[in-house]
């Protein structure tokens, strides 16, 4: 169901259940396909109940929840593969899985989910456990050295040049396609994110883009807001909406006390450490606003020769930025990786805006250590008054006013079978049908719900009365749904290219942008050129007429 | 085979017949030529010259090891007595072959390499282009520094080790409680100092070291916050895991130091001091040399530490060489370039450590 259509009904006061179980109900659903369409392999209301009943495992507010509460919910949802596996069908299949053991999640839930399949199924699964920094060198290195040892992969749509371009995934049949009822996707993770040369490979289970996360406690401060008007600040003491905003009541926080510890007040946070490579979209996300111009699809290299553009007026501002605000960091910010940022500062209670995945989200109600679950607003990224031309050269102004661009950092994570399955049609049937539960319709809302790594990804995601249902605050829910939807659906988001060995621009950028930090260049021009050199090292190493037919394809040029 | 002269002690007279001999011979060449033509093949396969060939080096590798096994059973035919001899070292040389020998080589090859792994072109020779690369990288050359300034830190390292171990060989209340629990940071992996200590207790909120700097007086304690605290930092992290090696060979060495000696020094009238620096210490040289060779030798592969706890930050100033190739390898893929900067660091490392070597032996071993 498309959000807007969702929201609209919403506003004529229908809920889910009474509009599904109204006579009128099967005609807008099936205009809209998803849910009711002819495909589906069983009908939605049926799992309504379930979904109210899976969502109350263990219930927002009672603590994180366990591998015994994350296979309850893998049983509850086996329904989609009892109707297409009879039970014992894969009995003597075992599979390998690939994944991450970030904060232990990821593979930890796929355990947890895929246990009662296996017991149904009869399949066994080994599993693979990444960190986080690790995964892109393991899978690269099997990629390289034609060692794939493993059959069903957790991955990022980044690697879908590196995987599905060398023809090493296996296609999706049409059959998981009907169990996992793509058509209820958000749209910018349609075609062709998943598929390559037409093909489909991808069981999507995540949708990422950054979205800005603040401390309403902060904004609503009368103590602030007196301070803020005596200090000679134009404008309301309200939450910043564009990054010229939050430079300024980033400083303006500078030596004043936190509300919630009575600790030093601090106001966006910063990631200054690398996190191999993934550090980078944190840079990205300041810079999006300033170099994401509405009539231009390209934001990070030139699409005619892969010049880099990280060296731009817009790149170099986000970076001055950085630099601006330095000193009204929390102590040791230097140090401070994006996971630092997000668990042990914001979540903890340090801080006041922050960039982040939907985790923040997503964690700061149910997380045992968030402190912020009742203080956290949410929106897109930040815009800015003014947009970086790259082919003018030169800053405008938009009539529309500020110029914003989320950024889909990651397009989200997705399951991925191997081509090394496809000779053995049991062991190919029992892949896919692991990936299809676990990206299945249901499990994928209650992965939303809680902490997982994931965050909404499809239309049937934003179904504000299923979260309340589960327990949470219905304006928190809501600002935060609309916080990721707006983001998906943005018309200038700023969407990464798929490329292959993106990861080694991000992670050379992270070297230079260490330096950067810590001083070493005379400015951020003379940093920003740095990451720019290495940066056509590494086409060039790569082979910059693929790169470029690439990019152009991933920018739909 | 004379057994007149043979200072062997050769316990049978082995009568080698020329047809036995020649068999043995073309065991040990007809394997070979297997071996050889395997390669051949394999090489012309992957070269696209021939359309047939195995689907992986596998088959290679057995033949590798038929060729082995053919020649080791060849030394016997061949040579009798002399030949069952040979077999107490052939395997062990074959081995080493394989598991050092060819992997160097390989990896010098990969070395002159063009080979990142993102590139859909796979391994192209560049001849010494990586050379020139690193030449002109300063994060390698900021790496190589700060090596030195960790390996000097081994002085201060040795210095503590010193005391330590002289206090411990002293007779103090609970000597063996102390030994036990001086001992225990260097049973603990790199890995969880780096976290239970570099992550938790140094933790700038909320580590119990932090709150411990705070209520001394230290506002707002940072001990990865300037590039020089972040180095001594690491240095103390890695000092506190290792001294206790250094303190342990010590330890032995003083428990071996003849008493007679340090009596006689006493007898003689000889202050503790005079004791320590003019006895002691000397005789105690050799191990010492050897505790720290074998420290620089763990010291210039730091790397875990650093990984985990700074990423090389801020700004480089923690980075270790092993630091820096791990993450040229690891993040960006770039295996050529990084295996040719693994093996100028060898190079590095065997001259140092050669040349350290020899300085010793010299002030050791006056040759007036």
């Amino acid at each position: 169901m498309k959000v807007k259509l969702y929201n609209s009904l919403m506003e004529a006061q229908m809920n889910r259940r009474n509009m599904l179980k109204g006579a009128a109900s099967a005609t807008a659903i099936a205009a809209v396909g998803g849910v009711g369409s002819a495909i589906t392999t069983r009908p939605a209301w049926a799992s309504s109940d379930l979904r109210a009943a899976m969502l109350k495992i263990p219930g927002v507010g009672k603590g994180s929840p366990s591998d015994a509460d994350w296979q309850k919910v893998g049983a509850m949802t086996l329904g989609p593969t009892k109707e297409v596996v009879k039970e014992g069908e894969f009995a003597g299949v075992e599979l390998t899985f690939m994944g991450l053991n970030n904060q232990n999640l990821h593979n930890f839930l796929f355990r947890g989910f895929l246990k009662p399949w296996e017991k149904y199924t009869g399949a066994k699964i080994n599993w693979v456990d990444l960190a986080q920094a690790d995964y892109n060198a393991r899978l690269q290195q099997s990629i390289a050295t034609q060692t794939v040892d493993f059959d069903i992969i957790e991955m990022g749509a980044p690697f879908e040049g590196d995987v599905t371009g060398r023809g090493l995934a296996s296609e999706m049949p049409d059959w998981v396609k009907s169990v996992i009822d793509m058509d209820d996707y958000v749209d910018y993770l349609k075609a062709p994110v998943g598929t390559w040369g037409g093909k489909t490979y991808r069981v999507s289970i995540d949708g990422d883009c950054h979205n800005f996360n603040y401390r309403t406690d902060y904004f609503s401060d009368a103590g602030f807001a007196a301070a803020w008007k005596a200090e000679g600040h134009k404008g309301e003491w309200e939450v910043p909406t564009t990054w010229q905003k939050v430079q300024e009541v980033t400083k303006f926080l500078k030596g004043k006390k936190d509300p919630l510890s009575g600790l030093a007040a601090h106001g966006y946070l910063d990631p200054l450490k690398g996190w191999g490579g993934f550090g980078f979209y944190f840079l990205a996300s300041r810079a999006t606003a300033y170099a994401k111009h509405p009539d231009d699809p390209a934001w990070l290299f030139n699409p005619e020769d892969m010049s880099p553009r990280v060296n731009n007026a817009a790149w170099v501002r986000a970076i001055q930025d950085v630099l601006d605000v330095l000193d009204a960091q929390p102590t040791d910010q230097i140090n401070a990786d994006p996971g630092t940022t997000g668990f042990q500062q914001f979540l903890a209670g340090t801080g006041s805006m922050l960039s982040w995945w939907g985790d923040i989200g997503s964690n700061a109600k149910t997380s045992d250590t968030s402190v912020v679950g009742d203080v956290t607003g949410f929106s897109i990224l930040p815009g800015s008054d003014d947009v970086w031309n790259h082919k003018e050269g030169k800053w405008e102004t938009l009539a529309s006013g500020p110029n914003y661009a989320p950024n889909m950092a990651y397009i989200g994570w997705g399951v991925y079978v191997m081509a090394r399955v496809d000779s053995d049609s049991k062991k190919h049937k029992a892949a896919w049908s692991a990936a299809a539960h676990l990206g299945g319709k249901d499990i994928s809302l209650w992965a939303a719900a809680y902490p997982s790594g994931f965050q909404p990804y499809r239309n049937s995601h934003f179904n504000i009365p299923e979260w309340v249902g589960a327990g949470y605050d219905e304006a928190f829910i809501k600002d935060y749904l609309a916080s990721e939807a707006d983001s998906y659906n943005h018309p200038n988001a700023a969407i990464e290219p798929r490329i292959p060995g993106i990861f080694q621009y991000y992670s050379v950028a992270e070297d230079e942008l260490a330096k950067i930090y810590a001083g070493q260049y005379k400015s951020a021009q003379e940093g920003a050129d740095a990451i720019a050199a290495a940066w056509d090292k590494i086409t060039d190493q790569i082979g910059r007429e693929s790169q470029t037919k690439l990019y152009k394809s991933s920018l739909g040029i | 085979m004379s057994t007149q002269a043979d200072l062997l002690h050769v316990v049978t007279s082995d009568h080698i017949t020329p047809r036995r001999a020649a068999f043995g011979r073309f065991l040990v060449w007809g394997s070979a030529g297997l071996f050889g033509l395997s390669v051949l093949w394999q090489v012309l396969f992957e070269f696209d010259v021939t359309a047939f060939g195995f689907d992986n080096w596998r088959p290679v590798l057995y033949a590798y090891v038929f060729w082995a096994i053919c020649l080791c059973v060849s030394q016997v035919i061949i040579r009798g007595e002399q030949g069952k001899r040979a077999l107490f070292v052939l395997p062990a040389v074959l081995f080493v072959v394989s598991m050092v020998v060819f992997p160097l080589l390989f990896g010098l090859s990969i070395s002159f390499s063009d080979w990142n792994l993102a590139s859909l072109d796979g391994r192209k020779f560049n001849g010494f282009d990586n050379f020139r690369q690193m030449w002109a990288d300063p994060f390698y050359w900021n790496a190589l520094k700060n090596m030195v300034y960790y390996t000097l830190a081994i002085s201060v390292e040795y210095a503590i080790a010193f005391g330590l171990a002289l206090l411990l060989n002293s007779q103090i209340r609970g000597q063996k409680f102390f030994r036990v629990a001086f001992l225990m940071p260097l049973m603990l992996s790199p890995v969880a100092v780096s976290w239970m200590v570099g992550k938790s207790m140094l933790e700038v909120r909320f580590g119990p070291l932090a709150r411990l700097a705070r209520w001394i007086g230290w506002e707002n304690p940072s001990f990865f916050g300037t590039a020089e605290f972040a180095r001594a930092t690491i240095m103390i992290m890695d000092a506190w895991t290792f001294i206790p090696f250094m303190m342990i060979m010590i330890l032995a060495g003083l428990q071996a130091i003849p008493k007679e000696v340090q009596e006689a020094a006493i007898v003689d009238g000889a202050s503790p001091w005079q004791s320590f620096w003019q006895v002691t210490f000397p005789l105690m040289l050799p191990i010492s040399i050897t505790a720290i060779l074998i420290r620089i030798i763990f010291k210039l592969k730091l790397a875990d530490i650093i990984i985990n706890v700074t990423s090389g930050g801020p700004g480089g100033a923690t980075d270790s060489v092993t630091s820096f190739i791990f993450r040229e390898y690891r993040d960006r893929s770039n295996v050529g370039y990084g295996t040719l900067l693994a093996m100028v660091y060898l190079v590095l490392i065997v001259v140092a450590i050669t040349i350290f070597m020899k300085l010793v032996d010299r002030w050791m071993n006056p040759r007036y």
